[in-house]
């Protein structure tokens, strides 16, 4: 699941810079609004300005109960991602590709996970890029393609700087998985399409 | 009247229409008197999640002068199979796939809900989205690094088959071939001598071959039979050699000398874009995505010179005619604009630099072809960078916000004419029986184009009474390019009232949409400002509102305390004050640049977004209540309060001075004092409501009570109090503004005065 977190804008560089939003949190935007800020006030038709009264010292006290809405921070462990439990994945799809993708394509990809690995292994990704990674490879092993799509995406948008140098051979990868599988589907469904008829018997009709 | 609130809500949600009149005044010389014109702002794409298009073609009137479509207005017979075109009276056949149809078995277009209903067209090609990506080398380092990483994340974000093309520029203007193997090619260009479409054409080796094409290889199962070309490649082939090209691009190697600026061949590299795809994929979609990060300095379209010690041209060089290289370059890019416009592609530019880029002189390439303009410090920053990615967010069945190539065709009963649309788009030179002589805007046509487009695209269509008959009836015909790369078409026909001005004004009143009318009257003002003097234009604008008070206040002749506005025309002074102090018809402390963007977002936003642009919203928050909508007026700044206003370009939450000084003494963190810890937190979970789905993104400013940036709001906010009337009321209530600035009271004051005059 894509991480959803804002972060602060560029500051140095553009000094009223918005905040930045993750992915999964720009995906999300779109549904319905809690408030709803448009509506305005008409100005008084004779036109004096309200007075208020003078504010207080202190800010209100809260009722005695002290309801503490923060929840206790259990110290989470989190497990290693393991680099080989995410390249391993990946260069065996790769060899499934092999014989149906051409060579250029495959010498391209293999390049980049390469690099994929050099990075991790020399430190230099972080650790949500190798949590994220892992969650990828779980959805290509389970051939859900769109899933495995959406978060190379939300990688690439969160963190480009990190991987934008390898994770277009991730992308090819999916797509070219994605074809394969597609057409053994298709096969498959042809010989077992091909093997039923022969077991129908002329006359009856089977249930869809 | 709640009633008429209701109704033209109901209407906008269904039809994406808002009308300035609802009741429409039945004579031409009474509409005159009106004031504000019979006109609407129209939404064409407007999201509507519940309405699935319908797979089938529209049925059109057969007379060939008409060809409307039929719609929930149209009489029909069932039993003679026959159906009355509104517009012309017409009676036309059903076609044979309409054999079925009965009262209780009525087609989709004929129902009273459908009267916005959008269908899929079958025929012909379908042809992919296109993207050229033009780019400024002329960067910093950091900033080049920036921009190469968001376009290779944007190749995460395009559709697999879309294609994709890549034009570096800088001192000279390189067209890189993409292939797959081998080396990597590219065609250079000089970047100071022009070039035209055919000599461009040559020079890439695009002209057709006169021998016949030899026998292709048969075609791989998931390859597009459409002709992709050297330079334009699908996604899915080029991502990887792509990703590694933007990731080698260097900054332009030619050195800067001291006090200079770089060479920047915008104009040349814009000509060669627009060639290229003129030449490759005319009439299909296509987006041509201008990044620079400087004014183009050198060839045609250059806007300054490379000596740093001459600035670029300002307001005041403006106005004193002493900006040389302005009436050139405009020229330039509105050539190539309206070529591009021609062909059905569109230009974006996003200018991301500390100093103006030329944006005054190169609008014309946004404005006309319905591209984005985006102006930020760098492109290193979050604005760009979610501006940039918010180009392709998706909507809920996951296709691409934006679409292509639209015509818009507008259909009038015979009582109405057409007299123009404000808006991005370029005519279309449609001439026939419902254009108006009378041009309001881009007008002498009936159809215009609007090369790109996304459901806040919205335009004003303005009109003319000529006569009165049965029921006033309006039909929008917008065929366009869906990005699934569908031909689609959607339809809207609306209907209204007519009435009599002498004798039933007050029905007329109440169906008055004062929201509607104030920013149709505010696309006017801006189209106007393009051409004439800034104080013209605002004697226009005051012209107007005087007129309109005296027609339609209730008052007693020479008594200004006796004048009175109904509820339906309140807000509307309002506006107009608001609208000339904004910054879409003020030029002061803005750059042309500026200005020119502003102009270019007030002419395309829908009308929620075009209100909150005239008279920025003012939320209050406090322990006394729910956050509230309070006036603009610097009344509302006081020390218990946190403001949060929406500018549309920035939002701006201000504490108030008590508030702040609670802040720094830290209540938030004592857990005695939780609520005001969540007060605090408020308005920033408002704000970031706002921040998540506004393109383009706003500026956020976080300020308080004395802090600089407080000059944001306190520059929008209706100046009530100054340092001339501070002691006016007895009591200080609010801050007072330091300007000499009219305020609304004094505003107001004035007005009615006039409007009740015998003189005017």
């Amino acid at each position: 699941m894509a991480e959803l977190y804002v972060k602060p804008g560029n500051k140095e560089r553009g000094w009223n810079d918005p905040p930045q939003f993750s992915y999964g949190l720009q995906t999300q935007a779109g549904g319905p609004k809690r408030t709803s800020l448009t509506k305005r006030v008409a100005a008084p038709q004779d036109g004096s300005p309200r007075v208020g009264p003078p504010p207080p010292s202190r800010p209100p006290l809260v009722g005695s109960s002290l309801s503490s809405t923060q929840p206790t921070n259990f110290p989470v462990v989190e497990s290693e991602t393991l680099l080989e439990d995410v390249l391993t994945p990946l260069e065996q799809a790769l060899e499934d590709c092999r014989g149906h993708t051409k060579k250029q394509v495959c010498d391209d990809i293999s390049r980049r996970l390469a690099l994929l690995q050099e990075q991790w292994a020399g430190g230099k990704l972080s650790m949500p890029v190798k949590k994220r990674m892992a969650l990828l490879v779980q959805e290509l092993s389970s051939h859900q393609w769109d899933a495995a799509d959406d978060i190379h995406r939300s990688l690439m948008v969160d963190h480009v700087t990190e991987v934008s140098q390898w994770m277009v051979g991730v992308k090819r990868l999916i797509a070219e998985k994605r074809i394969l599988s597609s057409e053994e589907e298709a096969n498959e469904e042809k010989s077992t399409a091909t093997a039923e008829q022969n077991q129908t018997v002329p006359g009856i009709q089977q249930a869809p | 009247m709640a009633t008429y609130l209701e109704f033209i809500q109901q209407n906008e949600e269904r039809d994406g229409v808002r009308f300035s009149w609802n009741v429409w005044p039945s004579s031409r010389l009474e509409a005159t008197r009106m004031v504000v014109p019979l006109a609407c702002l129209l939404t064409p794409l407007k999201e509507r999640p519940d309405l699935p298009p319908v797979q089938y073609e529209p049925v059109l009137c057969s007379r060939p002068t008409c060809k409307a479509i039929l719609n929930p207005l149209c009489q029909v017979d069932y039993r003679a199979r026959l159906w009355a075109c509104n517009f012309c009276f017409q009676r036309n056949q059903f076609p044979p796939a309409y054999a079925g149809i009965s009262e209780v078995n009525q087609p989709a277009e004929l129902m009273p809900q459908f009267s916005t209903i959008e269908y899929v067209v079958q025929r012909g090609p379908q042809c992919p989205l296109i993207f050229l990506y033009v780019v400024d080398t002329c960067l910093e380092e950091d900033d080049l690094q920036a921009l190469k990483e968001s376009l290779q994340m944007s190749l995460s974000l395009l559709p697999p088959d879309s294609l994709v093309g890549l034009i570096t520029f800088g001192r000279m203007v390189q067209v890189h071939e993409l292939s797959c193997e081998g080396i990597s090619k590219s065609y250079v260009f000089r970047g100071t001598k022009d070039l035209t479409a055919k000599q461009i054409q040559d020079m890439l080796g695009l002209t057709k071959p006169t021998v016949p094409v030899q026998p292709v290889q048969p075609a791989q199962p998931h390859e597009q039979p459409f002709v992709s070309s050297r330079f334009l490649q699908p996604v899915h082939k080029i991502d990887m050699n792509l990703t590694d090209l933007l990731g080698e691009l260097q900054r332009d190697p030619w050195p800067v000398p001291q006090g200079k600026r770089p060479l920047r061949s915008t104009g040349v590299a814009v000509s060669i874009a627009v060639g290229l795809l003129e030449g490759t994929f005319p009439n299909t979609g296509a987006r041509i995505m201008l990044f620079m990060g400087g004014p183009p300095t050198q060839g045609p379209g250059m806007v300054v010179g490379d000596e740093l010690k001459v600035p670029i041209r300002s307001w005041h060089d403006i106005e004193k005619d002493n900006a040389r290289f302005m009436k050139k370059a405009t020229k330039h890019y509105e050539m190539l604009a309206n070529r591009a416009a021609a062909n059905g592609h569109c230009i974006d530019i996003y200018a991301c630099a500390l100093d103006q880029t030329g944006l005054l002189e190169m609008k014309c390439c946004t404005n006309l072809t319905g591209g984005y303009m985006v102006m930020g410090d760098s492109f290193n920053t979050s604005l760009f960078k979610q501006t940039f990615q918010r180009i392709f967010s998706k909507d809920f069945n996951g296709h691409f916000r934006m679409a292509f190539g639209a015509t818009l065709e507008v259909k009038t009963s015979r009582e109405l004419k057409i007299a123009g649309a404000i808006g991005p788009c370029v005519s279309l030179n449609v001439k026939g029986p419902c254009v108006s002589e009378n041009e309001l805007g881009v007008g002498g046509t009936s159809q215009w184009k609007i090369c790109g487009l996304d459901p806040t695209s919205t335009l004003g269509i303005y009109f003319e009474v000529v006569s009165q008959g049965g029921r006033g009836a309006v039909q929008f015909v917008t065929h366009y390019q869906h990005s699934s790369t569908q031909r689609r078409i959607r339809v809207t026909t609306v209907a209204r009232n007519w009435a009599d001005a002498q004798s039933q004004l007050k029905h007329i009143e109440a169906a008055f949409d004062q929201e509607a009318a104030a920013v149709l009257m505010a696309r006017l003002g801006v189209f106007r400002a393009e051409s004439e003097e800034g104080p013209d234009v605002l004697r226009w604008l005051d012209r107007q509102l005087i007129r309109l008070c005296q027609k339609f206040g209730q008052y007693n002749k020479e008594d200004p305390t006796s004048f009175r506005l109904s509820d339906s025309f309140s807000l509307y002074p309002q506006f107009m004050f608001h609208l000339r102090r904004s910054p879409f018809l003020q030029v002061f402390n803005n750059s042309p640049d500026e200005s020119s963007c502003y102009r270019h977002h007030f002419a395309r936003q829908d009308l929620t977004q075009s209100l909150i642009m005239i008279q920025p919203i003012l939320y209050s928050y406090s322990f006394h209540g729910p956050p509230e909508p309070v006036l603009l007026d610097s009344s509302s700044i006081l020390p218990d309060r946190i403001l949060l206003m929406d500018t549309f370009f920035q939002i701006v939450i201000y504490l108030g001075e008590t508030i702040a000084q609670w802040q720094k003494a830290g209540y938030q963190d004592m857990p005695e004092y939780e609520n005001f810890k969540h007060l605090l937190q408020a308005p920033l979970d408002d704000a970031q409501e706002i921040l998540q789905a506004r393109f383009p993104m706003p500026r956020y400013i976080n300020t308080e009570h004395g802090g600089s940036q407080a000059r944001f709001l306190l520059s929008k906010v209706n100046p009530s109090q100054t340092h001339n009337n501070l002691y006016a009321w007895g009591q200080e209530t609010g801050a007072p503004i330091l300007t000499d600035d009219v305020s609304l009271q004094v505003f107001m004051d004035h007005l009615k005065k006039l409007a009740v005059s015998s003189a005017c």
